[in-house]
């Protein structure tokens, strides 16, 4: 076994932007949303039956939350892209690690999102279609003036390099 | 002959509402400004029987199994009545349904331009479709077997759209459908029609307006309605377009075709079954266990039958259209594919064809989703069961130039080598804690002109894209990958059969393939030739 001296997945030559911590928080109030209530409830269940192996429901999601917690910041500071001449990279995940490279050429459309929260915290999605199904290129947590210069250069860019399928 | 009229009311009312001249226009419609100098052709009169009998057979089926008891009390109560009204009732569902097939087939109709093929369908909810000729990715012509035997086709055009893109021409006599596709890759080609003659109308093909078109419609397309106004006055019978020479480059025999289905996973499943059954009747002496295996037998039977159906009498050919594949028992179908149009090419071999060396051969075609109505893949495949030179001869048809001196032994070694022979990067040898049987199989070759993926040690495969249809670059590392200082590269390619990935590669040389494989597939895309492909300069 050889203990991998540099990461292969920092190409040469390349300047990494990360998202915006903002998609930290937005993540994790969802995740809040979610299990908030079972945790509550949980505990008033607790509270009423008076049993003590009954709170370890509120306590398995309470270290469930904690995990989360402690994951979603490393997540999304892994989660970073890369423009480049002529294609876009965008590298996600710690354990289970992806490197994506899209040429501009090879664009078909690209998408804007931000749903309810994303816009209180003022952050949007971009996500980058080819012809293939299993290009899975969507930057989260962009600021949305990042995300509107991205997709325009994206657009911009695609149109100066099409190519056929 | 007259073209149609740019007042011309929708199709559906056209019946009803007589009197419209240029001083009283029609109302128009969005979906059809600017498009009435077209020349509109209908299909074939015969297509809402052919097309119809489907639905009133599901329609009839389902009444008789529903009401099946209610019909059958009437009948014991009113005697011969009780017949009559069950007769009238399945007269008046075939009117019914005839009906409303006619009127469909009514509001149904087609154009072509030098850009694009133009179709209007749809009774309630009106549909149109436009399909880009430079966009095309294949031209099938397809005959079920009711249409085979009454001479009639259905053209199908595929575009890059993902399935139910497909924009199908159903149902045109069959050489019409031939000569319309000759047009349609002649047109794709870059090819343009000679001025003079310009829609070419074969007997047969009524123009719209003949039948629909009000007394008082202008003859001619007014002046300034379109500055694409297509000539429609062709002499009937001419043909601007000849069908392309072809070249038969292989068939597969029937005997081989059931070989290999013998020697496939579902005969293995249907011997299992036959003896899982025998030994169940036997040792409990009900033949009733027999009905609990009817639905597992069922699906093996539709797989087997699928495959000699697709299989059979399978040919392809060569032409400057493209890939010519015939086959089809009961349901012919004649694929065309243009030349750069195959994205990916998959050559698999099952456990039990190692003996033979036989090979399927499968590609990836942008607009083939990869599964039709039937759940059977058919159009995806090039070879349902290639001898060794045949399988490189189904490469070389999509793949004429590999990029390397000695092709034959290097796709050789790539179907059936292990380690690094003839410049493979394959796995290093710390993988097998990752996949102890199959990591000398995981390898890589880069040519001039292609990726060459090989994988599997009892299920063999290998993967050839085109360096200039890479679609997008994936690298993957798992945690126990990571460990190990090795990844996963994946090639991203349109919907289909074939996925190209090499897994368990050193991360480092995977890095530096991923970054070089962007670079040569930007270079190759630059130097492809244009998606009209007789416009390149070495047209073939």
């Amino acid at each position: 076994m050889s203990a991998p001296t540099t990461n292969p997945f920092d190409l040469v030559g390349l300047d990494w932007t990360h998202v915006s911590p903002r998609l930290t928080a937005a993540r994790l109030t969802v995740v809040a949303l979610w299990l908030a209530p079972f945790v509550v409830a949980g505990a008033v269940v607790a509270a009423l039956t008076g049993a003590t192996w009954v709170w370890a429901v509120p306590a398995v999601l309470v270290l469930v939350m904690v995990w989360i917690a402690w994951l979603v910041p490393r997540q999304v500071g892994a989660l970073r892209y890369a423009e480049r001449e002529d294609d876009l990279l965008i590298r996600r995940g710690i354990m289970f690690r992806s490197l994506v490279v899209v040429p501009y050429g090879r664009m078909q459309y690209v998408d804007v999102a931000a749903g309810p929260l994303d816009r209180q915290f003022g952050i949007a999605s971009v996500q980058l279609h080819t012809a293939a199904p299993a290009t899975r290129a969507t930057i989260s947590g962009l600021p949305p003036a990042e995300a509107a210069r991205l997709r325009d250069r994206l657009a911009s860019r695609g149109e100066a390099r099409l190519a056929g399928l | 002959m007259t073209a149609t009229g740019p007042t011309e009311p929708t199709p559906a009312s056209a019946a009803v509402s007589a009197p419209h001249g240029p001083a009283q226009p029609a109302p128009v419609t969005p979906e059809r400004l600017g498009e009435d100098e077209y020349a509109w052709r209908r299909m074939h009169p015969a297509t809402p029987l052919l097309s119809g009998w489907k639905v009133l057979v599901a329609v009839l089926a389902v009444a008789s199994v529903q009401a099946g008891d209610q019909l059958a009390q009437m009948v014991r109560e009113f005697g011969a009545t009780g017949w009559l009204i069950v007769l009238g009732i399945a007269v008046a569902v075939v009117v019914v349904g005839l009906a409303y097939s006619f009127l469909a087939w009514r509001v149904t109709r087609f154009a072509v331009t030098d850009e694009a093929v133009h179709l209007r369908k749809g009774l309630v909810f009106r549909q149109q479709r436009q399909a880009r000729l430079d966009r095309l990715q294949a031209v099938d012509v397809v005959q079920p077997l009711l249409a085979r035997l009454v001479g009639l086709s259905e053209l199908r055009l595929e575009v890059a759209g993902g399935s139910g893109s497909a924009v199908q021409l159903a149902f045109l006599r069959e050489a019409e459908a031939e000569s319309l596709r000759s047009e349609l890759l002649a047109l794709a080609a870059g090819l343009r029609r000679p001025s003079a003659a310009a829609v070419p109308l074969v007997e047969g093909l009524a123009p719209v307006d003949a039948t629909s078109a009000p007394a008082g419609a202008p003859a001619v397309p007014l002046p300034g309605v379109g500055s694409r106004a297509v000539g429609v006055t062709a002499a009937a019978g001419s043909e601007p377009f000849a069908a392309a020479p072809e070249q038969p480059v292989y068939e597969v025999p029937m005997g081989r075709l059931i070989g290999s289905i013998v020697r496939s996973g579902g005969a293995v499943w249907v011997v299992l079954l036959v003896v899982g059954v025998t030994v169940v009747m036997v040792t409990t002496r009900d033949i009733g266990s027999i009905f609990f295996l009817l639905p597992a037998a069922l699906g093996v039977f539709g797989l087997v039958w699928g495959r000699i159906n697709g299989g059979a009498t399978f040919r392809a050919a060569i032409s400057p259209d493209g890939i010519r594949l015939r086959h089809g028992l009961t349901e012919a179908r004649s694929q065309t594919l243009p030349p750069g149009r195959v994205q990916a090419v998959g050559l698999r071999q099952p456990l039990l064809w190692r003996g033979k060396d036989w090979w399927r051969v499968v590609i990836n075609v942008a607009g083939y989703s990869g599964d039709d109505a039937n759940g059977q893949a058919n159009e995806t495949v090039l070879h349902p069961v290639a001898t060794r030179d045949e399988a490189l001869l189904a490469l070389w048809l999509v793949l004429p130039d590999l990029g390397v001196d000695d092709p034959r032994a290097v796709v050789s070694a790539a179907l059936t080598g292990i380690g690094d022979d003839v410049g493979f990067t394959a796995s290093p040898r710390r993988a097998r804690w990752v996949d102890p049987i199959g990591w000398r199989r995981h390898g890589v070759l880069v040519t001039d002109r292609a990726l060459l993926l090989r994988s599997g040690r009892f299920w063999r495969s290998l993967d050839v894209v085109p360096h200039e249809r890479t679609q997008s670059l994936g690298m993957e590392q798992g945690p126990v990958q990571r460990r190990l200082g090795v990844a996963s590269l994946v090639v991203h390619s349109t919907p289909g059969p074939v996925s190209p990935r090499v897994r368990h590669l050193d991360e480092a040389v995977c890095a530096a393939l991923l970054d070089e494989q962007a670079e040569r597939a930007r270079r190759a895309r630059r130097t492809a030739g244009p998606e009209q492909w007789m416009r390149r300069g070495d047209a073939g």
